[in-house]
């Protein structure tokens, strides 16, 4: 044994140690200094960085259809999510198809799975691309869509993130857009929400810590809402394979910390258990969250008590603008009077009508022109609100609206609209 | 003779790996990918298989190493890498840089990306042999199934650490810069690691491994040092997982815990028996086959191909199980009734995939295959397992003496 | 205020009681599926990766069940009743027995001469197989839960209390009250006023909106000062039921396995497996009841899993997280040994309140593993287990 042991550590180290002289590795002195790096205005949603182009032009539409991809979560932990909003996308082509196409040039969507994991993302990507998309729409998580756009960036196609808070999404290079707003809206709308308009000073917040999406919000959330002047504890849980779903540890905590509103940051699933459980052990306080409670599945596992409490969303189906009535009625039309289960199907309507909205106005149908025209797009009317993307390196300015959760009246509407948000109500 | 067969082998290795990245080069960027992936998956099985197929320990937590080699890989990069085209640098503005910056103002790392590709390959292995080297440690008082739990335990300890850990970037993961997605390097890790599995069975310290797997105490009786042969397979097992984990960590660009989930540790652990336990080309056959079936089944489209890869499996599965059933009996009938069985329930399985198949229907009535690849690859696992349960290639190991023999048969039948 | 209640509100011992029962009620889950585990290790000698999707189907089968008694989320509910959760409950484990009924059949016993990691294999293999299919036939996959509180007649909290309240502070909190009424008086009076709703008040409005904040606030914290020395347990019937039948549930399964003639004869297929049979013991019968006993038990685990914790999730990966729990409550105790798993299921609940308890709820649920592997380095063979010495 010994000998073999002590050669391999030998090479192992000298390799080691000889790659390091023979390429340099210098203590001290010259850093690299970088032009340009610290000189950018701040721009919509907080992205700084310089945001790269894509160094190629990307690949033109070839073949009888057009091509489009989009990956989504449809097997694995984020089902629901990726299930809706492939849904929604294809909702949104089948319309355009219908109503014609491009010049009769119809539109083919392909499906790519990610199966929630962020290198199924990458290889589903790459197998789109492969086949010859011009533009990609997806992925409802951040892990997933930052994958995406790093395969796309190369090939210059562009990428129409549907759920994707994360703030730092842009700053994978131009052609990364979005239809959501990003976490860093969000967060400081719910604090604002709780600070000014439910009087809130003391807040406990429930963080999931196996989601990238309710660590990211539940940050923002505490940064504006200290920043207001309130108090905030951050409690956690884990809802993946290690976790389960009985909270009562973290809600004695909370019982003995007296706060005077809880926060949960975590998706319907977790939240509503949380909720029902800390009812029934005595906690009174106004609950509130992000968009990961959009689904009337809450109302089943939340009981009773989540029965007046607030979230931030991105629409509401109660809403009586024209987009919305659309679009409900044709989702019902196919889904035997069924909603969109969560809110992804909206989004991922949105982000393949904008998409195909940008083919129209595309001068060349491309990548290159499908990216330009999604760059240029003013006041497109989507059914989560009015979306433009011109000069906002990726980030709609969209409006936010906090909604209160009622009980389900005759026509299944369950959210009252209480309140809503554009990025200049938000005091910096 | 002796060292020119050596020298001989090298060279083919190293001409090898360059002619897959030669040709890897002329692909579109999907099967680059997937021939990165794939060398990763090679080298996570065959390092696996070192502790689990040749020295017996039940490690299910090589995830967890897997993990240790990406991330560390990611904080390297994060903290040091200065590419030597300066265009290439973009500001990383984190704790890392701040740190090293602290103790060690202006000190920055150029390198070539592929000798830092190189560097950050061993400093993963180091890193995540140390863990083998805390893991294997309980491994002297434990065995089977408490070991396994204690590897599995271990690397859930690690993920639900680096979840909450703000440096390591929490579930979300790290971002890394650069992205280096290099076929050569990752496949000539993955033929160094079969190398050094497979002369390490050749040589007297390799059986020592293999009678540890056969009986300890009876070893231990014969000289062999139980201890340091089992710490030895965790270190070296873990050390080839880390350096895998560096080049993935690298070829993606990102790192976040979802990647090296339990499931990871489970397929990994499949692909070294389904190859069969202790075989290092079934180790390598099973890891290139279990990662592409996935993939492959995205093309699951039409629903006339689904209905006939349907069909196959069902016909398969059905053949198996009443074949295992009716192993049993002895009469005569058997085998008729075998296969007019078969026949029978292959028809009716055919007919009810048919029907499930309609609620997985996309866009103008074809069908998602990408909904339904992990049922399916769940189902070659369960099925291939039952039929060939010692795995795919047993105890065997590909040589070219076994090449020439099946040259020699036919050329016997011929003549 | 005397010392002791300063004392235990500054070391926040308040919660302390009130987290160990909770730590106790929440291991007694974990030992109810470990039971299940424990039960076919015996005598399969197989990690049954597949015992967590049996779980989860079991816990469809209540799902179901319950649905067809009424208790759909939506409409009207049939009252509460006893015989509802009975049906679910053998709704659950029938559904189980059935499932595991065809794994034993047709993927555990013809592997049952070959290597233990083969079967192994195959039992990932089933469980990837009823997660992701279940993905796809379940209801799509859409996470649902079962109306705990419709049907339960287990509602509400059994109370204990062991310290009451400070009560000359309570009743100098109470002499805030009024002010707050007051304020809340005068902002209702000015709210027909306000154009914009309660959300979008004038500038009065948000002052007397605010000012009602602040009585509210101060009256309250008021009260919780004057409660700070409470120190009482709560606790909700349902996981009180919980942990009775886990703990008779154990007594029954000991008296099966250690008093019976089937219970000898498991013991005699665990100890050696062909001796056994040459002793007359029909191999086959025993796996397959002892399988099926254990699959039921994950059957009934997952109908009181899903009940008794209010709101919890079903979907195809439901028994994912349970499992890995109850196998390593089973590993602790000492695997295949049944008041080991009770005893390992305990021991992991109440680790894991008291990290949570200090502070530490990040890591709650690596201390299970973290205990394990110290449990597991002095005693290999786990709490009650023997770890036995191969001998050439």
């Amino acid at each position: 044994m010994k000998p073999s042991i002590k050669t391999l550590a030998f090479t192992l180290v000298s390799t080691f140690v000889l790659g390091a002289a023979l390429t340099g590795c210098n203590g001290g002195g010259d850093t690299p200094k970088t032009e340009g790096d610290n000189t950018k205005p701040p721009v919509a949603g907080g992205t700084t960085a310089v945001r790269p182009v894509p160094p190629s032009e990307g690949p033109m539409a070839e073949g009888d259809t057009i091509k489009i991809g989009t990956v989504c979560s449809v097997t694995g932990d984020n089902k629901p999510w990726g299930e809706d909003s492939y849904e929604g996308s294809k909702l949104a082509v089948e319309e355009f198809n219908a109503a014609g196409g491009l010049g009769g040039k119809k539109v083919e969507l392909i499906l790519g799975d990610s199966a929630s994991k962020p290198d199924q993302a990458k290889t589903a990507t790459e197998k789109l691309m492969s086949q010859g998309v011009i533009a990609l729409i997806g992925e409802v998580s951040s892990g997933n869509t930052i994958q995406m756009a790093k395969s796309a960036f190369l090939k210059g196609i562009p990428v129409v993130a549907v759920g994707a808070t994360r703030t730092d999404l842009g700053n994978e290079g131009t052609h990364v857009f979005r239809v959501c707003y990003s976490d860093d809206f969000q967060g400081p709308v719910m604090a604002q929400f709780a600070y000014a308009n439910k009087n809130l000073r003391n807040v406990a917040v429930m963080t999931d810590n196996s989601l990238p999406y309710s660590q990211g919000l539940s940050k923002s959330f505490i940064t504006a809402f200290e920043k207001l002047g309130g108090k905030v504890k951050e409690h956690f849980y884990a809802s993946g394979a290690g976790g389960n779903s009985n909270y009562s540890g973290n809600l004695t905590e909370i019982k003995g910390e007296n706060p005077d509103g809880l926060f949960l940051s975590g998706y319907f699933t977790e939240v509503g258990p949380i909720v029902n459980q800390a009812r029934a052990a005595g906690i009174t306080v106004p609950v509130m969250g992000g968009d990961g409670w959009d689904s009337d599945l809450i109302l089943a596992s939340g009981g009773d008590a989540i029965i007046g409490g607030y979230f931030c969303n991105h629409y509401n189906n109660a809403d009586n603008r024209p987009q919305v009535i659309e679009f409900l009625k044709k989702w019902r039309a196919k889904h035997n009077g069924k909603d969109p289960g969560t809110t992804m199907g909206a989004l991922g309507y949105d982000a393949m009508a904008i998409t195909l909205n940008a083919l129209k106005n595309a001068k060349t149908v491309g990548a290159k022109g499908i990216l330009d025209a999604l760059e240029d797009t003013v006041d497109y009317k989507a059914v989560s609100g009015d979306i433009t993307l011109k000069g906002m390196n990726g980030n709609p300015d969209k409006r936010a609206i906090v909604v209160e959760i009622t009980k389900k009246d005759a026509a299944g509407n369950w959210q009252k609209f209480a309140k809503d948000f554009v990025a200049s109500d938000i005091k910096k | 003779m002796f060292w020119g067969k050596r020298l001989g082998s090298v060279a083919l290795a190293l001409l090898g790996c360059l002619i897959l990245q030669r040709v890897g080069l002329g692909l579109n960027s999907y099967f680059q990918t997937m021939l990165v992936l794939a060398g990763v998956y090679v080298t996570l099985s065959v390092s696996l298989n070192l502790i689990n197929g040749i020295t017996g320990q039940f490690s299910i937590g090589h995830a967890a190493f897997y993990m240790i080699g990406a991330y560390s890989a990611g904080v390297l990069a994060r903290a040091f890498y200065v590419p030597l085209d300066k265009s290439l640098y973009s500001p990383l503005n984190n704790g890392f840089q701040g740190l090293v910056q602290s103790i060690s103002p202006g000190f920055t790392c150029q390198l070539q990306p592929l000798m830092w590709l190189i560097g950050v390959m061993i400093a993963g292995a180091i890193f995540a042999a140390v863990a083998g080297f805390v893991v294997g440690l309980p491994s002297l008082r434990l065995k089977g199934d408490y070991l396994a739990i204690v590897t599995m335990g271990f690397g859930e300890i690690v993920s639900i650490i680096v979840r909450n850990q703000e440096p390591l970037g929490k579930s979300y993961g790290l971002e890394i810069k650069p992205t280096i997605p290099s076929i050569f390097l990752t496949w000539l890790l993955a033929v160094v690691c079969i190398a050094v599995c497979r002369n390490l069975l050749k040589n007297v310290h390799g059986l020592s491994f293999l009678a540890v797997r056969e009986d300890e105490v009876a070893s231990s009786a014969m000289g062999v040092n139980v201890t340091r042969v089992k710490v030895a397979a965790f270190v070296l097992g873990s050390a080839f997982a880390g350096a895998a984990g560096a080049i993935y960590a690298h070829s993606l660009g990102f790192v976040s815990p979802t990647n090296f989930s339990m499931d990871i540790s489970f397929i990994i652990l499949t692909m070294v028996i389904l190859g069969g336990s202790g075989s290092i080309t079934g180790a390598t056959v099973a890891a290139v086959v279990l990662f592409y079936i996935p993939e492959w089944l995205r093309d699951l489209k039409t629903i006339p191909m689904a209905g006939f890869v349907g069909a196959i499996f069902a016909t398969i599965m059905v053949v198996a199980l009443v074949k295992r059933t009716l192993d049993g009996f002895q009469e005569k009938g058997r085998k008729t009734a075998m296969i007019f069985a078969s026949i029978g329930a292959g028809i009716v399985m055919t007919i009810a995939l048919r029907f499930a198949l309609k609620g997985v229907t996309g866009l103008e009535g074809s069908i998602d295959g990408n909904k339904l690849r992990f049922v399916v690859l769940a189902a070659i696992l369960v099925i291939l397992m039952l039929l060939r349960p010692q795995g795919i290639f047993a105890h065997h190991e590909f040589s070219w003496k076994w090449v020439k023999g099946l040259f020699k048969k036919k050329t016997a039948v011929s003549a | 205020m005397d010392f002791s209640t300063h004392f235990v509100a500054a070391f926040e011992l308040t919660t302390l009681p009130q987290q160990l029962i909770n730590g106790l009620l929440n291991g007694a889950i974990y030992a109810l599926i470990a039971l299940g585990y424990t039960m076919v290790y015996g005598v399969l000698k197989l990690i049954n990766f597949a015992h967590g999707e049996v779980f989860m189907l079991g816990a469809y089968g209540a799902l179901f069940v319950s649905w067809k008694l009424g208790y759909q989320p939506d409409g009207n509910a049939p009252p509460p009743s006893l015989m509802a959760l009975v049906l679910m409950l053998l709704g659950a484990m029938l559904i189980c027995t059935i499932v595991a009924f065809f794994i034993e059949r047709f993927a555990y016993r013809p592997m049952r001469n070959q290597p233990r990691i083969a079967s192994l294999i195959t039992a990932i293999g089933l469980s990837l197989l009823l997660q992701y299919a279940g993905q796809i036939f379940l209801l799509n996959g859409t996470p649902q839960t079962i109306q705990a509180e419709k049907i339960s007649p287990f509602s509400g909290n059994v109370v204990l209390n062991l310290r009451g309240a400070d009560q000359s502070r309570l009743a100098e909190a109470e002499k805030l009250k009024p002010a707050w009424d007051a304020a809340v008086a005068e902002f209702k009076a000015r709210m027909p006023l306000e154009p914009g709703g309660e959300f979008n008040l004038s500038q009065e409005g948000e002052r007397l909106h605010t000012k009602q904040g602040d009585a509210e606030r101060a009256y309250k914290a008021a009260l919780n000062d004057g409660n700070a020395g409470v120190m009482k347990i709560e606790v909700p019937k349902g996981q009180v039921v919980l942990f009775t039948i886990t703990i008779i549930l154990m007594a029954v399964l000991t008296y099966l396995v250690m008093f019976t003639k089937q219970g000898r004869a498991m013991r005699a297929v665990s100890h050696d497996f062909n001796a056994a049979s040459l002793m007359g013991i029909n191999i086959d019968s025993i796996i397959t009841f002892t399988f099926l006993l254990g699959s039921a038990l994950a059957g009934a685990g997952a109908m009181m899993y899903c009940t008794f914790i209010p709101g919890t999730k079903i979907d195809s990966f439901l028994g994912l997280a349970p499992g890995i729990k109850a196998f390593t409550a089973a590993v602790l105790g000492g695997i295949g040994n049944i008041p080991g798993a009770v005893l390992g299921g305990l021991v992991m609940g109440v680790a894991e309140y008291l990290v949570v308890w200090a502070g530490y709820d990040s890591y709650r649920d690596a201390i299970a593993f973290l205990i394990l592997i110290v449990v597991l380095l002095f005693r290999p063979g786990g709490l009650l287990g023997s770890a036995k010495v191969e001998k050439v």
